[in-house]
């Protein structure tokens, strides 16, 4: 059971890296990928309609932490506390802007919310992407002594941690580097007239800079938490995850080049949550790993909520994944197909 | 020092489901009146139905976008705030907060953008199931939220796990918690007279500008008559269940809500009058003899504890507060009954549209519901105190450790800027709508 709801929880933060991530890249590029006002309402248009539905996944990935692992929340919230309400501000802003940009006809106005749409975009995906590096190298938990981190010290992943050091902020720039170029892939069959081709050209160099950074990435990996390799080889979902990235990596590095929009924006989704999986395969059971030592870490098992509340919430979960799907089936039918900017007020 | 950092939690809590609750009232308010909007729309072809539908489904989204983005601090709080309650709890409030975001946000969040944007794209018969689907997500979304609140009332379907933490023992109990069904009926229809009084203040601005296009007549048909009938249920019968079960349940927050120290038969309701809490007595009371007997338990001889017959340690944390705060909610509650069927017998003699005072009236007087769900809602949770989750677990022990009280207080300036910045864009582009007003059989594309 506890298996099980580890592997829901990690479902729905990959599914929002993928949903989610098209539209913090897309909302990225705001300014490289569409040059004037028009084209920006092309792009804005393009993230559609169904922004907040992406979005909720992570919202219910909370709740899902909150019901099954309370431990881990009620660890690692307060201990990245001033960092995670950089993370709601930042939401916020970026929300607004998105919805209030097309409500006013006027140049000023949307200059000022095309900026901070841009610039929330850009320090969101840095900001998820240092969580992952934060979850990956862990924190220096012990029993029973409340943990606050400082934002950073030495960036140095050795003695006292802080939220950034080399590591941490290396995976944060290959985060935005790979949720841009997921962007630009996304761009590249829902957009139309320049910001299409300008999102075809940016496929073709996102995506092999952000290959070469995940190699780096994974050198440093190697050096900050080598036993996570040597207990991949023995985890075959681990080995199945793998197979996904290599084979979506492929896509992407091969698609841009012979015009194959789709194959790269496909090629991209599976590639992230490959990569995503495969981490998640080796970091099982530790959710929040000590580097004080092993004894402290929470794991699946002893942060889990009782098994009771497990099998209740195991009930309803399914009946309301169905029903979300069923939803956006609804919608999707109405604005599948390229978007133009007519779908957009201004 | 650990009070004083408990005190900020509460603090920034308070503060942002507060601001953050202004938004959902509205919200649930008009989300039935736009899908009887669109129902008569789509089922008569009157275009005056459209056009009302049109210009509040904008007022709407802008609406429901501030209530998104302000609510999803509400939900990191619990983490990041009260860590140690998240703890102790979570396996059981945690249902009903992780059902919200399944069942509720996925609902809303499919349908709202085409709701606003979608209504060429998605042709009338759909355009109007998205409002439905929007307006049914909006009240789950708020059920789920009540279930949330009315565990940490009235704690119902629980147990305890082998480390001391609180684990569910039936899901049925817990989603529903008689205290929360009753709240439910009592709050749904106060976002109602929200959502009323919203229209009929449009309604009256419009009619004393002097637009001839009919949308102001309809504003104020439709707000006077849904706000008498919500008005009159928030008070009975769901008011008084609500008051009958604080009675049953939390006999200390009723004593306090009322300023009664004494003991004794024959209880008296306070219409008007000070606590004085040191020397446990109620200063200058108007008083109606017998009533509160009456209205908490169905009978004039019955005996209502006071605060004295409990131990001071299970007394409500801010009796004053508690006292003004109920007696605000209640007396403006009696006060919108007058005012819509004033506003009702106007409009069946047909004067409501010659009444100039009646209309100033009616335009000034939406802020006032905000005011008493607010002021309803202090009743509850100041009722509450000192405890967390009722007889269970104390407000005291529920917040972070790990947080110090000048970075929760750095949070909550933060949010107290952030929020009067969107208070100000929200009132500008609502505004604007307003005085725009519905644009006469245009489909917004």
């Amino acid at each position: 059971m506890v298996e099980l709801w580890f592997a829901i929880l990690c479902l729905m933060l990959v599914v929002f890296a993928v949903l989610g991530g098209w539209d913090f890249g897309a909302g990225a590029l705001h300014f490289i990928a569409a040059r004037n006002q028009e084209e920006r309402r092309t792009l804005i248009a393009a993230i559609g309609p169904l922004w907040t539905w992406n979005e909720v996944w992570l919202v219910a990935g909370g709740g899902v932490l909150f019901v099954a692992f309370p431990r881990v929340l009620a660890i690692s919230f307060p201990a990245y506390y001033l960092a995670l309400f950089l993370v709601l501000w930042t939401l916020i802003m970026r929300g607004i802007a998105l919805e209030v940009r097309g409500l006013v006809d006027s140049v000023l106005w949307r200059a000022f919310w095309d900026f901070g749409f841009a610039a929330a975009n850009i320090l969101l995906a840095i900001l998820f992407g240092a969580a992952i590096g934060n979850v990956v190298r862990g924190m220096p938990l012990e029993a029973n002594v409340p943990l606050s981190l400082p934002l950073f010290t030495d960036f140095g992943v050795r003695g006292p941690l802080g939220i950034l050091d080399w590591y941490t902020v290396s995976v944060a720039v290959f985060t935005l580097v790979c949720l841009c170029a997921h962007g630009a892939s996304y761009l590249a069959v829902k957009a139309e007239g320049e910001v299409y081709q300008r999102a075809k050209a940016l496929t073709k160099w996102l995506w092999p800079i952000a290959v070469v950074l995940l190699l780096m990435v994974s050198l440093e990996t190697f050096y900050v938490r080598p036993e996570l390799f040597t207990r991949m080889a023995d985890r075959p979902l681990a080995w199945v995850a793998l197979l996904l990235t290599a084979g979506g990596m492929a896509a992407i590095l091969t698609g841009p080049h012979s015009g194959a929009q789709t194959r790269t924006f496909w090629g991209g989704c599976v590639f992230i949550a490959g990569l995503l999986g495969s981490a998640a395969a080796s970091l099982f059971p530790v959710i929040l790993y000590s580097t004080v030592s092993g004894e402290y870490s929470i794991t699946a098992y002893n942060g889990s909520s009782d098994a009771s509340s497990l099998r209740a919430a195991i009930y309803w979960w399914p009946v309301a994944l169905v029903l979300s799907l069923s939803y956006v089936w609804f919608v999707r039918k109405h604005y599948s197909g390229v978007h133009n900017k007519k779908d957009a007020p201004y | 020092m650990t009070d004083d950092a408990a005190f900020w939690h509460r603090i920034q809590f308070a503060f942002t489901v507060v601001y953050h609750y202004l938004f959902p009232q509205l919200t649930m308010g008009l989300a039935w009146f736009l899908v009887a909007w669109k129902w008569l729309y789509l089922r008569t072809g009157d275009a005056r139905y459209g056009d009302a539908a049109r210009l509040w489904t904008r007022i709407f989204g802008i609406n429901f976008a501030v209530g998104v983005v302000t609510g999803i601090p509400m939900e990191f709080q619990f983490g990041t705030n009260w860590a140690s309650f998240s703890k102790y709890a979570g396996g059981v409030i945690g249902q009903s907060l992780a059902m919200e975001g399944m069942f509720s946000f996925f609902f809303e969040s499919a349908f709202i953008g085409a709701m606003v944007w979608g209504e060429k794209r998605l042709g009338p018969r759909n355009h109007f199931l998205a409002t439905l689907g929007v307006a049914l997500g909006s009240w789950l979304s708020g059920y789920f939220i009540l279930v949330t609140n009315a565990f940490m009332q009235a704690p119902s379907g629980y147990a305890f796990a082998a480390d001391g933490s609180l684990r569910l023992a039936s899901l049925g109990d817990f989603l529903l918690n008689r205290w929360a069904l009753i709240e439910f009926c009592h709050n749904q229809c106060a976002a109602i007279v929200t959502g009323s009084f919203a229209i009929a203040a449009v309604g009256a601005f419009y009619v004393l500008r002097g637009d001839s296009g009919g949308q102001g007549r309809l504003f104020l048909k439709w707000g006077a008559a849904v706000g008498l009938v919500a008005s009159l249920i928030v008070a009975f019968p769901t008011g008084d269940a609500q008051a009958k079960m604080v009675a049953r349940l939390q006999p200390q927050a009723l004593a306090a809500m009322e300023g009664r120290f004494q003991s004794g038969p024959m209880a008296d309701i306070t219409l008007i009058g000070q606590p004085d809490v040191p020397k446990r007595q109620l200063d200058n009371p108007i008083r109606l003899p017998g009533m509160l007997s009456f209205l908490a338990f169905g009978t004039f001889h019955r005996d209502v504890p006071g605060l004295g017959a409990f131990p001071e340690d299970t007394w409500p944390t801010n009796i004053e507060l508690l006292y003004y705060a109920f007696h605000v909610m209640a007396g403006l509650g009696t006060l919108f009954i007058l005012l819509m069927a004033l506003a009702n017998l106007q409009q069946i003699r047909g004067r409501l549209e010659s009444s100039r005072r009646l209309l100033w009236i009616l335009m000034l007087a939406f802020p006032f519901p905000f005011i008493a769900n607010t002021a309803g809602w202090m009743t509850a949770e100041l009722g509450r105190q000192p405890w967390l989750v009722y007889g269970l677990f104390r407000t005291r022990d529920g917040y972070s450790a790990a947080v110090s009280s000048g970075a929760t207080l750095f949070t909550l300036i933060g949010f107290t800027g952030l929020y009067f910045v969107v208070g100000l864009l929200y009132v500008f582009l609502v505004g604007r709508e307003v005085l725009h007003g519905a644009d006469p059989g245009m489909e917004h594309a």
